[in-house]
């Protein structure tokens, strides 16, 4: 094999090695913001109610604590998900840990988990949703600034 | 006896002839820190941060100093790339390092083209490369403002309302990295004396350095050490000038933007429209200040300079604001001092390479005076 051949080979096995290691940052670097709700949820009829208190727990740090209709958030990285979650029903009753993992969305930035559903073995479409930002205020014209720049005319 | 101690006096003054810079930078910084009043741990600790942050910006430079083209003040091309990737990397949600991983990625080919631009131009413009490759970033600078300002958003996709302006097209005056903030540097956590060590910063700092020593050592650093030292006797013995010193530039290039990409995550957020304008100055001048020159540059310089380029930079304003009661006296005082610092670095160049050349002179004179004289 010719130098310039095998040059030209070893080129482009480095661009393609780049390649793969940009589609797996890719896939891997998805940052996710992740909302957890304590709220009641209507699926299929039936009310499933918010509980007295939730604790969440990712990678071992304490990531919210919610009590009834509160909401808490976690940043993530990659797809798959992992937490555990302590659900107190009641006041005074002993809270119960689970594990919990799932896979998230790639398409959506933020992610509504509504923990209640989720505990309740509901399906995802019951309790996963989209988190959307409410719109910004359109933004008040500036004033125009006006400098002498370029200004030949005063020359 | 006399004639050593003469020697010795003689050999003292040279020494410090040739780091006027750094001696001087080394008294300022003596004066200040005291009337600064800041803390050893806090010194130290700014002092790293700052070494992380800077190193592998100002580390890009050596290499067209190497290849006699002087010092690239169009690193800032490179940091534009960096800067590009970024953006992008941003609105696509990427977060963490492989958000840096993929920045460098997407940059990559946008320096590799710049690099190559910049060295075809500054072979065209030889002997006035630092001049031109300075009005370049400016050029190049009103490239990259129509790219961001106005193609982000319309032509280039850019889906997040927080990255975009309100109108709908262009980036905003500032973009968050806070997903990005000092991942690298605290990937391997290590506290010394109170102060948080960037160390995995430092280890690549450490690999470019060994690379930047192993690289002078191949053929193509010796090549670029000939070209470097001196253009025809380098194309007489048969070596691609040109080719040559394109490489050096599409190198320094890459590095640059590599270093914009680790000084972004530091930092945390960029300044869309004035990050890299400043960034070539002020890595020039901290190489200066390290008591390298136009043709002269080493490791060494790199951070002796930034240490004490940076200490300045922090004492400063502090010791500005102790003397005058007015802290803007301070931060007047280091950017004037580091613009004074690159024009006495190139009127020294230029002074020394005068007197060599008329040393020369006389040398030849005397020689064919005495040649006559024989005759």
């Amino acid at each position: 094999m010719s130098s310039g051949k095998k040059t030209i080979i070893i080129r482009m096995c480095l661009v393609l090695l780049l390649l793969v290691i940009a589609v797996i940052c890719f896939i891997t670097g998805r940052g996710h913001t992740v909302y957890f709700d304590n709220k009641a949820v209507d699926f299929s009829g039936e009310t499933y109610p918010a509980v007295y208190k939730i604790e969440v727990k990712v990678n071992g740090e304490k990531a919210a604590k919610l009590y009834e209709d509160e909401r808490g958030m976690a940043d993530t990285m990659g797809q798959s998900f992992s937490m555990v979650v302590e659900m107190t029903k009641e006041k005074g009753d002993e809270p119960t840990a689970h594990a919990v993992s799932l896979s998230l969305p790639y398409s959506m930035d933020g992610i509504i988990l509504n923990i209640p559903a989720m505990m309740a073995g509901l399906p995802p479409e019951a309790y996963l949703s989209e988190f959307v930002q409410a719109p910004e205020p359109e933004a008040e014209e500036s004033e125009e600034v006006v400098t002498d720049e370029f200004v030949m005319e005063d020359l | 006896m006399s004639v050593n101690k003469q020697k010795t006096a003689v050999n003292a003054a040279e020494l410090i002839r040739n780091n006027s810079v750094p001696i001087m930078f080394i008294i300022i910084c003596a004066v200040c820190i005291p009337l600064a009043g800041f803390s050893p741990s806090y010194l130290f600790n700014e002092i790293i941060t700052r070494i992380g942050r800077n190193t592998f910006l100002i580390l890009s430079l050596l290499i067209p100093v190497m290849a006699g083209m002087g010092l690239n003040f169009g690193m800032t091309l490179g940091a534009m790339a960096g800067e590009i990737g970024l953006i992008l990397v941003c609105d696509w949600q990427i977060v963490g390092i492989p958000a840096m991983i993929l920045a460098v990625i997407i940059s990559l080919p946008i320096a590799v083209g710049l690099g190559l631009f910049c060295g075809r131009i500054l072979n065209m413009a030889r002997g006035r490369e630092m001049i031109t490759s300075y009005i370049m970033s400016f050029f190049i600078n009103g490239i990259y403002q129509l790219v961001v300002l106005y193609m982000m958003g319309s032509i280039i996709p850019i889906k997040h309302s927080n990255i975009k302006l309100p109108r709908g097209y262009g980036i905003r005056n500032t973009v968050s990295l806070l997903r990005m903030r000092q991942k690298l540097d605290k990937l391997i956590p290590l506290k010394l004396f109170g102060a948080d060590i960037p160390v995995m910063t430092f280890i690549i700092i450490a690999i470019l350095c060994f690379f930047i020593i192993w690289f002078r050592k191949t053929k193509l650093g010796q090549d670029m050490r000939a070209v470097g030292q001196d253009m025809e006797v380098a194309k007489d013995s048969g070596i691609n000038v040109e080719r040559t010193r394109i490489i050096s530039i599409v190198i320094s290039t890459i590095l640059a933007d590599i270093g914009m990409v680790i000084y972004l995550q530091n930092m945390g957020n960029i300044a869309t429209y004035s990050s890299h304008s400043q960034i070539g100055m002020f890595c020039i001048a901290a190489l200066l200040v390290g008591g390298a020159s136009v043709d002269r540059a080493s490791i060494g310089n790199v951070f002796l300079g930034v240490t004490l380029f940076h200490m300045m930079f922090i004492v400063a304003p502090a010791a500005g604001a102790r003397i005058t009661g007015d802290s803007m006296i301070g931060e007047y005082f280091r950017v004037f001092v580091s613009y004074a610092v690159i024009t006495i670095a190139l009127v020294m160049y230029e002074t020394k390479k005068r007197r060599a050349r008329s040393r020369v002179g006389e040398q030849l004179k005397l020689e064919q005076g005495t040649g006559e004289e024989a005759a």
